[in-house]
């Protein structure tokens, strides 16, 4: 009962979702956190967003998203190697989020780089909701 | 001139066209490998241009490159890895394209791989520059080759186009 509540709650969030935004991404990740945990009850947009700007010094320099991407996803971010980056947010950008291979390079180089580990599904998920929903 | 003639002559040029461009005119020890006509793969630009600008293949030599492409989980702090076959296309690329390059491979060490600035074809060509403008904020570093060189993204170094900015 709970996993079809989840599964009607996360096609509502498909169907609200930009017409740009691969719809396939969230179901996907929701696959993946009902497999990484049973009790999965859903994506959070809220706890996507602090995972966005969390700091982290398990690289030995503190950093998050926030270092390359900027405060505001919605505006233009730059690498430390002198790469201008287009804003992160689809609603800027609409090829952001559009195709799963590069989706999942960039979490696992990016998570690595900022946390020193893998982010699990339920993260991804979360962040995902965050920034399909960013304006 | 006959029509045929000048294809002839065109195709002459084309062939005489040097793999490397010598910007400098002071022999092959310091010859500047900026270009390549080997065919770069769709990976390689889309890959390696994603943090930084995609830095020409021939600018170190085939043992510096094959040290990059084996240390991509550590790649000057940032995990860099590639799927495989990506991974497979860019590695291939810069073996040929690089394979004129018989400079000595830079010094290195765990997560650095060889730099580009290290070699000695580059600190020749910047030998001029004083270490301040390397700092300066509109520099940021030596691996800020856009910061003086305008066309550097598109494999541009022309000498005579370089503005330092204050």
């Amino acid at each position: 009962m709970r996993i079809s509540l989840v599964s009607f709650s996360v096609l509502l969030g498909v169907l609200s979702l930009p017409a740009e935004a691969n719809p396939a991404l969230l179901s996907h990740y929701q696959q993946q956190a009902l497999q990484e945990n049973p009790g999965f009850s859903g994506f959070s947009a809220a706890r996507g967003k602090l995972l966005y700007s969390r700091q982290s010094s398990a690289s030995g320099k503190t950093m998050s998203c926030t270092s390359c991407h900027t405060a505001d996803p919605r505006q233009p971010g730059k690498t430390p190697a002198f790469r201008e980056l287009a804003p992160l947010a689809p609603s800027v950008t609409p090829t952001r989020f559009t195709d799963l291979k590069k989706v999942e390079k960039w979490f696992r180089r990016n998570c690595d780089d900022v946390y020193q580990r893998s982010c699990t599904a339920q993260e991804k998920g979360d962040f995902v909701s965050w920034i399909l929903s960013v304006k | 001139m006959h029509h045929w003639q000048k294809i002839l002559m065109m195709a002459a040029l084309m062939l005489s066209g040097s793999l490397y461009a010598d910007d400098d005119h002071e022999g092959d020890h310091h010859r500047q490998p900026n270009h390549t006509r080997v065919k770069a793969p769709a990976a390689w630009q889309a890959e390696c241009g994603s943090c930084h600008m995609a830095y020409p293949p021939g600018m170190l030599p085939p043992a510096a490159w094959k040290k990059h492409m084996d240390t991509l989980r550590q790649h000057y702090g940032s995990n860099a890895t590639l799927d495989a076959a990506d991974e497979k296309a860019i590695r291939d690329f810069l073996q040929l394209a690089s394979s004129e390059n018989r400079q000595p491979v830079p010094t290195s060490k765990p997560g650095e791989p060889p730099r580009i600035t290290d070699t000695r074809w580059f600190q020749h060509q910047h030998d001029e520059i004083a270490p301040a403008i390397w700092k300066r904020k509109s520099v940021g570093s030596a691996a800020n080759c856009m910061a003086c060189h305008h066309g550097a993204a598109q494999g541009d170094f022309d000498e005579d186009s370089v503005r330092i900015p204050r």
